[in-house]
């Protein structure tokens, strides 16, 4: 704080009379609301949707036990103003991402700072920022690493100059199929949970995968078992909820199909298990007859049950969510939750199972839990330390000295000029952002025939552009309105192709999106194939899985977490996008710091 | 010196501090769990680092402080109530600071630091001192380290801020470095196959052990030896900020007040001129620049300050130490 009489100047007039925003009240929006308080900023606007959660309680200073459940910006609120009862502070249980939020509201603030966890809130704030003219102060942290950066349009880079890579996924072969690492059991997991109990995915197969180029022989092998013969048939035409539900929920039926018949399945596919260790079912009578109880003292999370005692485990987290699903009447569906226990008590057993029968390791459902849930492990002090930083740049930006406002680094221990924290000079837009250019282009490559106006709208405009409610017509002189934000107006088209719009090589699509204030020009260019499993490619972009190609002068390394779900938080019964993104710059110019993330 | 009264972390402490563990691990955390703290200074940087101390979940936290809540008091720290004016800092921090953990054993003392005898401090394992006099510091540094207490300082005036540490003599800790992959005899993969490779992701934990210079040694440096004179160019010129400072104190009896700010400056201009003349260094090392910047504790600065110190404190708990 600022001892009295607190300085004069226009320094002092400005935090005392402008309007901020902070997005998010988590780790470091609670630390950050604290710092802006006892800095003497008398009015600030937060909103978070998210709800109080035990685990959140090492850190999150402003709540205590006694408000678990209850709205993190509400009770952020009411902590923050026991400091400063004067302090005018509005709170938001509520998405920012919410259309109320437009750029109107966006202009009422003279800074806005993000205290995100995801990656869809964070382009979304940056394009309303953009839209607003608002400098933006951008900040993550992960562990002992955090960063802060400022964004002002037409002064620096937007969040979205720089493409993050999207987040790690695995074939379908490697999931159905060819687990070889405790993630691909993990993730096979949660895919089972959904045909089970969820919402069913077509990416989100369980069942062997037939059509595995590596168990052909030859490639005409290949294509005869992708058409797939009655018996194969049976296998896919049955959706594996349709069946679940045929057999009651039957955890032994269930059991045997997963864990025996379709492993012995895999192993007629001899060519796979050339070079790899091939699988060894599961019988469950055979287990039930030679399981031990190993109960150990200790956490019970921390430990590894043997082989019967995930066996059980899964027998009774099924039971309970068949139950769930009973209770919620028909048609019902639940969302996994890394908070919800059977959720996690369901996946922590498949996922050792299969980890079993593939040679694997079994793990404790702490390690579980971290892998399927993304968690990101969290500390008090980093997040101290980024929000003060925050705060710096913030009345940096107030005394309107922009330009000496700076990327830093936050390291885990200093480097080799001993700094544990290292500023770096802001970049400049890019020329070619798809985002904050003057009249934004992406060219994307896939197969007009095979791509459905769903998976355009789903996966390509909405998820990789970022956009939330879009708009898209095709540039053919005629305006052809292919996706409308309004809700049901072009639901008809979802399931048509874009060929049968007229849609081509070369054809440009343009993409809106209202709120964000946001065109974008997609330019289509159209290829017979694409990798598997890929269904469109970023031209100008490495493939999803590759890391970004790497310059001379520029090494970008990122540290993402992240899942395919939406961004909604842990604790609504959707599970969270945790996406942190850390980016380190080496350049070669003498007035940047050159800066290394060590092990040490 | 740090028990282990109770190897088992309950469950209700492991869903709490699910996330730290997830970062440090178990052990960590239990060692943490037996670790108790001495924290002098309840000012802006002091009440940081109790948050961060606090939230970490050490066994005990005793808050020692003399000084009385002023109105500027409660600005500048979140932990004491707007209405606790003329109370002890120490005791109206409490209920806050403890309402932080309930788990931690908060203790509030409202002595005077200068007031305590040797023992009182040997009953922690780490002592961390904010807003303390040059020769209060110097003293429990040497006491402390003695007797293998870590000690900790740090103080934050204005922008400005340091934090020092010292474990003593011989600290024994252990730290993860990348493992390095030794050359294999067979030649036919080539010459670059011959050297030994780090492989990034493995790692192996190393025994070091490392000595610390105390707190006097780090402020009494001669600078007209040939090897400070050379190391001259790569120190901070906020180290003789804080001689400065620390000077001020001492003659004070407090640090540079914005209610006194003409005499204040002019006497802190006075001591940067004794201060460096006495060191034998060119009066212009240290230029006028500084005096606006050193009033008060800048909130976001003792986050920042405290973030690190703290940080320190929880590592240097939770190594592995025989």
């Amino acid at each position: 704080g600022w001892a009295t009489p607190r300085p004069q100047g226009p320094l002092a007039d400005s935090i005392s009379t402008c309007k901020v925003l902070v997005v998010g009240a988590g780790g470091i929006g609670c630390e950050l609301l604290k710092n802006l308080v006892l800095t003497g900023f008398k009015n600030i606007e937060v909103i978070d949707l998210d709800t109080i959660d035990v685990s959140n309680l090492n850190r999150q200073f402003l709540f205590q036990k006694k408000h678990v459940g209850k709205s993190k910006a509400q009770v952020a609120k009411e902590s923050a103003l026991q400091f400063c009862p004067s302090a005018n502070i509005t709170a938001y249980h509520d998405s920012i991402m919410n259309p109320e939020y437009n750029v109107e509201f966006f202009r009422k603030f003279m800074l806005v700072m993000n205290a995100l966890d995801n990656r869809a809130a964070r382009n979304h704030v940056n394009r309303m920022c953009l839209a607003a003219d608002i400098p933006l102060i951008e900040s993550g942290t992960a562990g002992y690493l955090g960063q802060v950066t400022v964004i002002k349009k037409g002064m620096t880079e937007c969040y979205e100059c720089q493409p993050k890579p999207a987040q790690k996924t695995f074939p379908g072969c490697t999931i159905r199929n060819t687990p070889s690492e405790p993630i691909h059991c993990i993730v096979w997991a949660k895919y089972l949970f959904n045909q089970l109990f969820g919402e069913e995915d077509a990416d989100q197969e369980v069942s062997p995968d037939t059509a595995d180029p590596e168990a052909a022989w030859n490639p005409e092998e290949t294509a005869a078992r992708a058409t797939a013969s009655d018996k194969d048939g049976d296998i896919k035409r049955v959706s594996t909820k349709e069946w679940a539900r045929s057999t009651g929920y039957d955890s032994v039926k269930l059991f045997n199909k997963l864990f025996k018949d379709d492993i012995m399945y895999l192993l007629t596919m001899d060519k796979l298990w050339k070079k790899r260790k091939a699988p060894t079912p599961l019988d469950w009578h055979q287990l039930e007859n030679s399981g031990m109880l190993s109960a150990s003292p200790g956490l019970k999370d921390q430990q590894v049950l043997d082989v019967w005692g995930y066996c059980q485990l899964f027998q009774h987290s099924v039971e309970t969510l068949r139950s769930q699903l009973q209770e919620k009447g028909e048609g019902a569906e639940l969302v996994w939750d890394k908070d919800d226990p059977p959720a996690m008590d369901f996946v922590t057993a498949a996922a050792n199972l299969r980890m079993h029968i593939f040679s694997m390791n079994m793990k404790s459902r702490f390690d579980v839990k971290s892998m399927a849930g993304n968690i990101i492990p969290a500390i008090a002090t980093t997040n101290a330390v980024i929000a003060g930083l925050i705060v710096l740049e913030g009345l940096k930006i107030l005394s309107g000295e922009l330009e000496s406002c700076r990327t830093i680094f936050l390291n885990k221990c200093p480097n080799l000029r001993k700094k544990l924290l290292v500023p770096c000079v802001l970049d400049p837009p890019s020329a070619n952002c798809y985002v904050c250019a003057s009249k934004p282009e992406v060219t994307v490559k896939l197969n007009v025939h095979k791509t459905m106006v769903l998976t355009l709208q789903d996966k390509i405009v909405k998820e990789r552009f970022g956009m939330v409610a879009p708009d898209v017509q095709i540039e053919d002189g005629k305006g052809t309105i292919l996706i409308s934000s309004e809700e049901g107006e072009t639901e008809g088209n979802n399931n048509k192709f874009l060929s049968d719009f007229g849609i081509r090589n070369g054809s440009r699509l343009q993409a809106d999106d209202f709120l964000q204030d946001y065109t974008l020009l997609i330019n289509v260019l159209h290829v017979e194939d694409l990798e598997r499993d890929v269904e469109f490619e970023v031209v100008g972009e490495a493939p999803d899985k590759a890391p970004p190609p790497q310059t001379n002068q520029e090494e970008v390394n990122s540290i993402t977490n992240g899942n395919k779900d939406s961004a909604q938080p842990s604790t609504s019964s959707k599970a969270v996008r945790r996406d942190l993104v850390l980016c380190q710059k080496l350049s070669s110019q003498a007035d940047r710091c050159a800066q290394q993330i060590s092990p040490e | 010196m740090i028990e282990k009264e109770d190897p088992v972390i309950s469950e209700e402490e492991a869903a709490q501090y699910d996330r730290q563990i997830r970062l440090w691990g178990l052990d960590a955390q239990k060692r943490l769990r037996g670790s108790r703290v001495l924290l002098a200074g309840l000012g802006g940087l002091g009440a940081e680092v109790a948050k961060n101390l606090i939230l970490a979940g050490v066994k005990g936290l005793t808050l020692l402080d003399h000084e009385q809540v002023s109105e500027e008091s409660c600005r500048a720290q979140f932990l004491v109530p707007v209405t606790a004016q003329g109370q002890n800092r120490a005791k109206a921090s409490l209920e806050r600071a403890q309402n932080l953990n309930p788990m931690v054993k908060v203790h509030a003392d409202p002595d005077r630091i200068e007031d305590k005898p040797d023992d009182f401090f040997l009953q922690f394992d780490a002592v961390c001192l904010t807003g303390c006099s040059r020769d209060l510091m110097i003293r429990v540094d040497q006491l402390c380290s003695k007797h293998n207490i870590k000690v900790f300082c740090g103080d934050v005036y204005g922008y400005y801020g340091y934090m020092f540490c010292n474990l003593g003599q011989a600290h024994n800790y252990v730290e993860e470095k990348p493992k390095v992959v030794k050359p294999s005899g067979e030649s036919n993969d080539g010459p670059k196959a011959k050297k030994a490779k780090v492989d990034p992701n493995e790692t192996t934990m190393v025994k070091k052990t490392a000595s610390f210079c105390t707190l006097k040694e780090a402020l009494a440096v001669d600078w007209t030896s040939e090897k400070a004179k050379a190391g001259l160019k790569r120190t901070p010129v906020d180290y003789f900020l804080l001689q400065v400072l620390l000077k001020f104190r001492t003659d004070k009896g407090r640090d540079p007040d914005p209610q006194s700010f003409p005499e204040d400056s002019q006497l802190l201009r006075q001591i940067r001129d004794d201060v460096l003349e006495s060191l034998s260094l060119n009066s212009d090392l240290l230029n006028d620049d500084f005096i606006s910047y050193c009033f008060s504790e800048m909130s976001p600065v003792c986050a920042v300050v405290g973030g690190v110190l703290g940080q320190e404190v929880v590592k240097r708990l939770t190594v592995f130490s025989r």
